[in-house]
Formats: structure tokens, C-alpha cells, sequence
């Protein structure tokens, strides 16, 4: 157990929206004040600050501080992109449980669009803009199109199986007001569309967004039994399998038992997983290497299940990154947010029944053809 | 072809002390690798130490330009403008002979041929004179 006192006690989201209005502090603390309010806690009582994002450096987390006027005495700044915000969220935790700090915000997002997006993907990191870029690259979708057909000719995975993620998600979407995208999708929508980077359609790809999230880290009995969040195990892994270009793991199963067992839970106690969803294919990938069901096996387990809120393996319970759009680092918080959702009965038109135990996963910083940083997290709710 | 016939609107790799042989050597056409002394790891992209050992005492090799396909895909939109009318542009996970792994473009008038497992080979010298870093197609 990470903390049995201490633990997620706020929650927030800003609004989404396809083009920057404003900047990415903005956002940061339209849904810090959000989680604030969620909690009845007061600005003047944060005094740890973890930051999740990959676009505010220079800037810091002491810079973050000046800036949103706040006096802290545990602050950090995670890279780890999509696996940032959930490290974040272990890390404050440990920095409650410890002393270092009485309440955490932790916070990611970005100010973005498409057009800022690509630009900076080509700049994303040394490898990328010296070994990738000068060969039109396509962008991350280039490189997770190579590892999706890669597992598609080694474990039989077809395109209708991994659909079955973005079609189901899409249809939690449609109850979450906060989603950019929120048409109706059918599988024939989704294998009609557009052709990206084969094998990867239009419905494969994120699309690149402002917004950003928020959870707030602190003594459970601040608030009401039935909104307070335990954190039972939280792992990370960082640049597994070493040596690979393309893998079909992402380093998951290296920490699995160790997660589980310390939450002393199984992958069949989960009543929901948000993973996160960049790509179908990694969250295919996540699902296997958590032993959800064996490696290769994802085909046949998409198939036999429903990923609705309300199916039989509810998953990215709010629609997540492929419908709510890619908010930069917020794409690795928008997953923990919607857990803590569900887990205090708040999530509105798509609460799940029984939603006790959640598994939440991160992922990202891509660097030479795939992303290097791996994170997971068990919830609990206290109720 | 000659040299001048290099897109200037590519991005164009920095040219650092680490990786100016590499790129120097694909400039001649060749494929330039890394070879630690100590421990035999072959690798791309360069590294100032092996990444394997820390070694910092590697020699260049000058690879065969053979290799196969290990995975691709065929990028036809979401390109940079220097790139979009070539679309679509592929890319694949190419394990060369000398066991190293990288990821690199290959020239193909029909797309639709590139499949995984076939045999590749950079492109020749007055082909590749065009492209910034190593190239294929398909052998």
C-alpha cells in the first residue's frame, strides 16, 4: 500500500478546446481550481506543486510557482510525457506520506493545436529531430503505424479487434460533455476512414489539443468518506526492452506483479482500466503486459468484450484522448481524473455501478520509435 | 545526379563531432555504424559511449547497405510540407546485416510492393545524394 492516510482527495478539468485561447498556465489552473473546489481545500493551503508536461521548460516548477503565486516546500517537474502525470500522482503521494508536503496539486496540460503540435514534434528530443525527422517521419503516427502492423503479422491482430477501442471509447464519449469529439461512431465509420499512415486510419490517431487536468494529493479524512481515493500501488518503468526500436511491450510487465501484489488485487478485481490511449495499439500493448489477458492475446479479448462504461471490461470510462483530444501532458492525467470520477460516484451520465478498484496507466515520451516511459497506478475507493 | 541535387527543404540532421562520420560516409553513400571495442555491440543512431557498456572506445564500421524489413507503414498524410508531395513516404524498422536496428526510409515507385521480411539495400551513391540520412530500397 502507498498510503493508507493519504491519498487523491480533488479532481478537475479545464474546458477542451481545438485551438489555444490562452496560455498553458491558464489551463493549468482553470483545473486546479477546479480540483480545489472539489475538495474544499484553499489556495493558501497547497504547498506541493507536481507538474506533468513537456512544453513548460524553461520554465519549472519553481518558475510555475512564482507564476501561479504559490509558496511551496515540495515541487517537481516530470518529463516522462504520458507516463508523467501518473508518476506525478505516485511521487506526491509519497510526498504527503512522508511530510514533505500537506497538499499536492498535481497538474498537466497544454496550449496547442495541430499546427503547434507537428512543429514540435520535429524538435521533440535529440533523436527525434536528428535521426527522424529528416526523413518525413509522419509524425508519431509513422511510428506507431510500424508497431501496429508489427503486431498485427505477429500475434494474427486485426484491425476490426483494435477498432473495437476507438468505437467503444467513442461511445463513453458521447456522455461527456467535456469530449471534442463526440459524433456517433460504428466500426464501418472507423475502418472507412482515412487512411494516415497504414495501418492507422483517421479514428487511430489523437488529435492535438488545449485543456488540462488536476488531482489534488492529501489526508483522506479532509474530505467525506465516499471522496476519498486511496492510492494502493503505483510503479514505473523507463526505457524497456533496452536496445529496441519498435517493441511490442512498453515495460508494464516488468512491475505487473509488483503492482499487484502490493495492492494485494489481481487484474480480475479491476473494475475499470484508463489507459492511456495515444494510440489502440498501446492500449492493446498495455493490456497484455498488465495480464489482462496473455501477450498476443489482445485480438481475442477485444472481441470478446464490450469497452463500454457500462460493458463487461469498461475501459477509458470518459472517452479519454482518442475522443477528448490530446491536451500535451494532460493526455496522461485526463485517464487518473476520470478514475477518481468514478471511484467518488461523480461521473454523471456514464457511472459505472460498482466502481471500487481501478487500474489507471501511463505512457510516453517517444524517442528513437517508440515511447520510453511506462507507468502505472492501483485505486481504491474508500467507501 | 550529383550532390547538389540534395533537397535544401528537408530538415537536415545537426552535424555534431559524434555523428559527422556517419553522415559523412552517407554522403559517399555508405552506412556508417558503431562498434564498441570492448563489448562488440553494433548500434545506430551515433553515441558518444556504447550504450551498452559506456564504453567510450568504438570504431566506425562501414556496413554491407543490406538489410530487411522488420515493420513499416506507408505515411499518406500528416506529412511536413518538404515531404507531402512525395506521400506516400515509407517508412520501416530495418535490421541490418551487422545486427544493428534503425528506422529509415525506403524508395519505392509502387508502395504497394514493400512488405515486411523483404531484402533491402541503400540506395546507390548518385540516388542518395538526395536524402539526408541513409535510404533504402527494396534489393
Amino acid at each position: 500500500m502507498l498510503s493508507c492516510d493519504n491519498g487523491l482527495i480533488g479532481y478537475g478539468s479545464s474546458v477542451y478546446e481545438k485551438r489555444a485561447t490562452r496560455t498553458e498556465y491558464s489551463y493549468l489552473a482553470e483545473a486546479a481550481r477546479a480540483a480545489l473546489a472539489s475538495a474544499g481545500v484553499d489556495k493558501s493551503e497547497v504547498d506541493g506543486l507536481a507538474i506533468s508536461s513537456t512544453t513548460l521548460p524553461p520554465d519549472n516548477a519553481a518558475t510555475a510557482a512564482e507564476y501561479l503565486g504559490l509558496e511551496l516546500s515540495w515541487a517537481s517537474v516530470s518529463t516522462a510525457g504520458g507516463a508523467g502525470a501518473v508518476i506525478s500522482a505516485i511521487n506526491a503521494t509519497q510526498a504527503v506520506e512522508s511530510g514533505k508536503a500537506r497538499y499536492v496539486l498535481c497538474l498537466a496540460g497544454g496550449a496547442q493545436d495541430m499546427a503547434f503540435f507537428q512543429d514540435r514534434m520535429l524538435r521533440f528530443n535529440a533523436a527525434i529531430a536528428d535521426y527522424l525527422a529528416p526523413h518525413g517521419f509522419g509524425g508519431m503516427n509513422g511510428l506507431f503505424a510500424i508497431i501496429t502492423r508489427k503486431h498485427m503479422e505477429r500475434y494474427g491482430t486485426g484491425r476490426e479487434q483494435l477498432g473495437r477501442i476507438a468505437v467503444h471509447q467513442r461511445a463513453n464519449a458521447r456522455l461527456n460533455e467535456q469530449a471534442l469529439l463526440r459524433d456517433p461512431m460504428t466500426m464501418e465509420d472507423y475502418l472507412n476512414a482515412p487512411v494516415i499512415a497504414d495501418p492507422l486510419v483517421l479514428f487511430d490517431c489523437v488529435l492535438p489539443c488545449s485543456g488540462a487536468e488536476a488531482v489534488l494529493v492529501g489526508p483522506l479524512d479532509r474530505v467525506a468518506k465516499e471522496k476519498q481515493v486511496r492510492v494502493q500501488a503505483g510503479a514505473e518503468r523507463h526505457n524497456h526492452p533496452v536496445g529496441e526500436v519498435a517493441p511490442l511491450s512498453g515495460g508494464w510487465e516488468v512491475f505487473r506483479d509488483d503492482l499487484f501484489n502490493e495492492a494485494a488485487l489481481g487484474p480480475g478485481d479491476m473494475d475499470f482500466v484508463q489507459a492511456y490511449d495515444d494510440y489502440p495499439i498501446m492500449v492493446a500493448i498495455q493490456l497484455e503486459d498488465l495480464g489482462f489477458c496473455e501477450k498476443g492475446g489482445i485480438g481475442p479479448f477485444l472481441e470478446a468484450n464490450t469497452m463500454t462504461w457500462d460493458g463487461s471490461f469498461p475501459l477509458n470510462t470518459g472517452g479519454a484522448q482518442l475522443s477528448c483530444g490530446q491536451s500535451g501532458g494532460g493526455g496522461g492525467l485526463i485517464t487518473l481524473v476520470e478514475a477518481v470520477r468514478q471511484l467518488r460516484g461523480e461521473a454523471g451520465p456514464r457511472q459505472m455501478k460498482n466502481a471500487n478498484h481501478g487500474l489507471v496507466s501511463g505512457y510516453g515520451m517517444v524517442g528513437y520509435g517508440h515511447g520510453l516511459s511506462a507507468s502505472a497506478m492501483i485505486l481504491e475507493s474508500v467507501t | 545526379m550529383t550532390a547538389t541535387q540534395s533537397n535544401p527543404a528537408y530538415p537536415q540532421p545537426r552535424e555534431t563531432p559524434t555523428n559527422a562520420p556517419m553522415l559523412a560516409a552517407w554522403r559517399e553513400g555508405m552506412l556508417a555504424l558503431q562498434e564498441c571495442d570492448v563489448c562488440g555491440h553494433v548500434f545506430f543512431y551515433p553515441r558518444s559511449v556504447c550504450p551498452n557498456c559506456w564504453d567510450p572506445s568504438l570504431t566506425w564500421i562501414t556496413s554491407d547497405g543490406r538489410g530487411r524489413i522488420v515493420s513499416f507503414s506507408r505515411i499518406h498524410r500528416g506529412l511536413p510540407e518538404a515531404f507531402a508531395d512525395e506521400a506516400p513516404i515509407v517508412l520501416a524498422e530495418i535490421a541490418v546485416t551487422e545486427g544493428a536496428l534503425m528506422l529509415a526510409r525506403i524508395i519505392c515507385d509502387d508502395a504497394e510492393a514493400i512488405q515486411s521480411a523483404l531484402p533491402v539495400r541503400l540506395l546507390s551513391k548518385p540516388e542518395a545524394a538526395r536524402y539526408p540520412l541513409p535510404t533504402f530500397t527494396l534489393d
